[in-house]
């Protein structure tokens, strides 16, 4: 028994639940959310059908889901965590071979009508497992070799599947969100400035083997790298991304060109613009200002998850919100970086924002099992 | 250090006490594992507070980009010389009468930004289409190269900017400038000399004078505190246009490989009208001759940097000077009895003149001999002080930078035989505008005349000269003054230059033919420089012509002829009697009884 199941009685139980959620969080998704939705209507040239209507569609959807998972009790999902890994790694695995091609990597499966990209789902259940395996596993044991070797599998295991897409983005995710949640659960600093000065050698070696037969990168992802550090080198080609995305950030200025005013998405200047770059629309059409003011909605949603972590004192609960906000964190962080050109293009979406199915649902899934830590977690009757 | 969970002496004095001895070890277990959960608790809250700063940073950073995105000001695509301002203003150069001869005009540069471009080889081909003198080679490989910017044309035409436009290739840009227009062509081209451009930018370039007035008033023209004033001229544009059109024909009809002339207000030294032929473009300057005489190129002035022995036009000096003396009159008789020996040299004159002529008509004949016994009598350091005042000796202070250039040819040894030489005209090389200096001296009552480009009143530069006389200085007498222009209309009238008299036009001169020197040494026998330097009206002298043909030879006759008298004599004649009328000079009516008694006094 644990600590958690010793106190049930003091957990909200049927539909009193709804008023223990966390509902500031709700709210700050739902705004995030509908600024998507305005994003996505303007790029679209002031067409709500192209892509708006479906994401509205798809967050509805995600609500209910986000309900669904806060209502169940989170022990439940410790207990499912495993399953659900291993059910996503088939996937993942399925996506090998069935998968559906798109932007030349294997991402997609298609089940009947649905297409679904277990790489999103493996972001979720991977945070779950660790967040059940460091609750299960004794405080004194989790830096020790063999117990730090364990979860070092489970990340790596769906990462290489990933990598494997090729989908250098996912993969940066996973291993940051699971890294995340091994130093949340307090494995030895040891470990990871190894893993750190590891990584600075692997990326000198991916370096250094460029051009020979065995070189450890594609090309285009070579070329993503050049392009990151000189974006005018190529300013057609690979660096078109960056240089149109930065041209657009300049042009709004500080108050912005106002809504639907943006020329640099709207003459069709930028890449992806309703998906990876669609920050730069919201930033031309509504300057600093409204670029702050996402940034600050995501602050928010990331200061809440950590409220909730924080709050409970059942450690698989704490660490699955830990896992949630980090990996939520390095969603728009690294969008943002690479919109803004201080981090190499990887296609990472702007969570909430971008159009996107799977992404938008999983998303509001996890902070389902937020919201679900938030509601069971022990109160003073 | 671990307390032991069951302390023996504890639970011995629990045992004795009846106690549970186990309450004990749950109290201590109790005790551990909640110092285990604070350890643990502590670790996780540092952790938490690494995660917590390294979340602001990311914020701070992204949010930092956000903030110096939003103040970038755009920037458009610069050369790297353009960091600096280029002032790219510069006045207009107009005549005395405010018509342009220099002004700017808006254009275009076309330059290329290969990184941008779309199809190098395709928009190399295009632009070859247009400009035929582009390389099309040398231009893919600047196109596909790693340079960054490119200068394709520093001018191009609105029409050809058109046809680069509808090329349409991104990495095809336009730059606005100016360019330095001379809408008068060929006009005055040795005076103007020309421009360049100097710090080129994408947005603007710097034009900076390379030759004649433009460079020598580079600075003032590109001074903004002028605040856009013309640099006023002393030239008249159509008199100027005149005179050159007369020149050529006369060059043409005398068979002269050059020639040139040099219109000179009388009374204060400006420069109506100056031409050197053969002439250049200033829109399009040549290229200046790398090998060879410098002075066969277009480019070069022959009235500034070209010094020539004048000839006869000299004795007019040496006359002018016996008379100031007293050593002679006009009526004085000199021994012509030839030849002349002086040591192993002979002097010779044109025709045998007899035993003696006045000195009058010494002039009127032109008579080595009877020139050379009045310097004899002159004496050299006279005569060298004598032409140092009237600026002979040293070049011409004229407002053009190759004035410096124009510097005289003076013997090695000023001895009495180059004395004698030097007064009718050899040994001593001038250019035409210091002899039209000296001769506006005469006519200017014997007050020294500077020459001058600038109009009244312009920016003129302070005069620097080592012999010459001041401005207005007396050099002769005006009473000497008027009779050796009495003498020189005698030379018109019944004299060498019978064939420069402009009916109405009283003119006075004196012509010169001079042997031109052979590098090789010596004298050629068949290549003269033949000079006109008159003076019109004679009664009341206003101006001063001086018109040199370089190798004329006059074929109209049975057996060429090379003497002033039939080639500079009646170019200059054509010419006077084109630019009097413009120069508003009214011509006076004249009986041909009167063409020996000069009046030289005003007539009021």
């Amino acid at each position: 028994m644990s600590y958690l199941e010793s106190n049930l009685k003091t957990v909200p139980t049927g539909w009193r639940k709804i008023f223990y959620l966390n509902w500031p969080l709700v709210i700050l998704l739902t705004a995030v959310a509908c600024a998507g939705f305005l994003m996505l209507y303007s790029v679209a040239g002031g067409n709500i059908h192209t892509w708006a209507e479906p994401q509205m569609k798809r967050f509805a959807l995600g609500m209910v889901a986000m309900f669904l998972v806060a209502f169940i009790p989170v022990w439940f999902w410790r207990n499912v965590s495993a399953m659900a890994y291993f059910i996503a790694f088939l996937l993942l695995v399925a996506v090998e071979f069935f998968g559906a091609i798109g932007m030349g990597a294997q991402r997609w499966l298609e089940i009947g009508p649905l297409r679904i990209q277990p790489s999103e789902l493996m972001k979720i259940t991977l945070v779950m497992l660790l967040a059940a395996y460091y609750d299960w596993l004794p405080v004194e044991k989790v830096s020790r070799p063999l117990w730090v070797f364990i979860p070092a599998i489970i990340i790596l295991a769906p990462t290489f599947l990933v990598l494997a897409q090729p989908d250098l983005g996912t993969a940066v995710m996973l291993v940051m969100g699971g890294a995340f949640v091994m130093f949340a659960a307090g494995v030895s600093l040891w470990y990871f400035g190894t893993v750190l000065a590891l990584v600075v050698a692997l990326v000198f070696g991916v370096m250094e083997t460029r051009g020979t037969p065995y070189q450890l990168l594609h090309d285009y992802q070579y070329k993503r790298i050049d392009t990151f550090l000189d974006p005018g080198s190529d300013p057609l080609g690979a660096g078109y991304n960056i240089m149109q995305a930065q041209i657009a950030l300049g042009s709004g200025g500080w108050a912005g060109r106002g809504f639907m005013q943006g020329t640099q998405s709207r003459l069709n200047f930028l890449p992806e613009k309703h998906t990876d770059f669609i920050f730069t629309t919201l930033a031309e059409e509504f300057g600093f200002v409204g670029a702050f003011s996402l940034l600050m909605l995501y602050a928010g949603i990331i200061g809440f998850a950590l409220y909730t972590a924080m709050a409970t004192k059942d450690r698989f609960a704490s660490l699955l919100s830990f896992g949630v906000a980090g990996t939520f964190f390095f969603f728009f962080a690294i969008n943002m970086a690479m919109v803004m050109g201080l981090m190499p293009v990887v296609g990472v979406p702007l969570p909430l924002v971008s159009y996107g199915g799977t992404a938008m649902l999983i998303l509001l899934a996890a902070f389902g099992l937020v919201q679900s830590a938030h509601i069971h977690r022990p109160r003073q009757r | 250090m671990r307390t032991p969970l069951r302390p023996l002496p504890r639970i011995l004095d629990a045992r004795a006490k009846g106690e549970n001895p186990d309450a004990i070890e749950r109290e201590n277990r109790r005790l551990r594992g909640e110092a285990t959960r604070d350890k643990s608790r502590q670790r996780a809250e540092g952790r938490l507070l690494v995660m917590s700063v390294l979340f602001l940073a990311a914020f701070l950073t992204v949010g930092l980009r956000m903030g110096s995105f939003a103040a970038a000001r755009p920037e458009e695509p610069q050369t790297d010389a353009s960091s600096q301002q280029i002032y790219s203003q510069r006045a207009d150069i107009v005549d005395r009468k405010g018509r342009v001869l220099a002004t700017n005009l808006l254009t275009h540069a076309l330059y290329a930004q290969p990184p941008m471009m779309i199809d190098p080889t395709g928009t190399a081909d295009k632009l070859v289409k247009i400009f035929p003198d582009l390389d099309r080679d040398r231009l893919i490989k600047d196109f596909t190269g790693a340079r960054k910017f490119v200068w394709i044309k520093k001018r191009i035409s609105p029409e050809q900017l058109q046809a680069v436009h509808d090329i349409g290739d991104p990495g095809l840009l336009f730059g606005p400038r100016e360019m330095r227009l001379y809408p008068n062509g060929h006009l005055a081209s040795h005076i103007l000399g020309g421009a360049r451009y100097g710090t080129e930018g994408v947005n603007s370039a710097e034009i900076l004078g390379v030759a004649g007035i433009e460079r020598e008033y580079d600075k003032w023209l590109r001074d903004p505190a002028n605040g856009g004033k013309s640099l006023k001229l002393s030239l008249d544009l159509t008199v100027q246009s005149a005179l050159e059109d007369v020149l050529s024909g006369g060059m043409k009809l005398m068979n002269a490989k050059g020639a040139t002339a040099v219109l000179m207000k009388a009374r204060t030294g400006e420069i109506v009208a100056m031409a050197s032929l053969p002439d250049f473009d200033p829109n399009d300057r040549p290229a200046p001759l790398l090998k060879g005489d410098p002075s066969d190129s277009p480019l070069f002035n022959r009235a500034v940097q070209g010094v020539y022995e004048l000839g006869s036009t000299f004795k007019i000096f040496a006359v002018s000077q016996a008379m100031q003396m007293g050593l002679v009159t006009p009526e004085t008789m000199i021994d012509t009895k030839g030849p002349l020996r002086w040591g192993k040299f002979r002097i010779h004159d044109f025709h045998d003149y007899g035993k003696q002529l006045s000195v009058t008509d010494v002039i009127v004949h032109s008579s080595n001999i009877g020139t050379a016994r009045i310097v004899q009598k002159i004496g050299p350091e006279k005569q060298r002080e004598f032409l140092g005042k009237l600026g002979l000796l040293e070049p011409a202070p004229v407002e053009l930078i190759e004035a410096p250039t124009g510097r005289p040819i003076l013997p090695q040894n000023w001895s009495e035989l180059s004395a004698m030489t030097i007064g009718y005209g050899h040994g001593l090389s001038d250019s035409p505008l210091q002899l039209a200096a000296a001769y506006a001296t005469i006519a200017n009552d014997g007050k020294r005349v500077l020459p001058t480009l600038i109009a009244k009143g312009g920016p003129r530069e302070p005069v620097k000269q080592e012999f010459g006389a001041a401005e207005g200085a007396q050099v002769v007498s005006p009473e000497v003054a008027h009779k050796a222009l009495a003498m020189m209309r005698a030379v018109v009238t019944r004299g060498t230059a019978s064939y420069g008299d402009v009916p109405g036009y009283q003119v006075a001169g004196k012509t010169g033919t001079a042997d031109k020197p052979d590098p090789q040494g010596g004298y050629y026998n068949d290549k003269v420089i033949s000079t006109f330097a008159g003076v019109f009206p004679v009664t009341d002298p206003q101006y001063v012509l001086v018109l040199t043909l370089d190798e004329p030879t006059d074929t109209s006759g049975n057996e060429p002829r090379r003497t002033a008298g039939w080639t500079a004599v009646p170019v200059a004649a054509e010419t006077i009697r084109r630019v009097a009328p413009l120069l508003g000079l009214r011509p006076e009516p004249t009986t041909p009884d009167t063409l020996d008694g000069i009046r030289l006094v005003k007539k009021d």
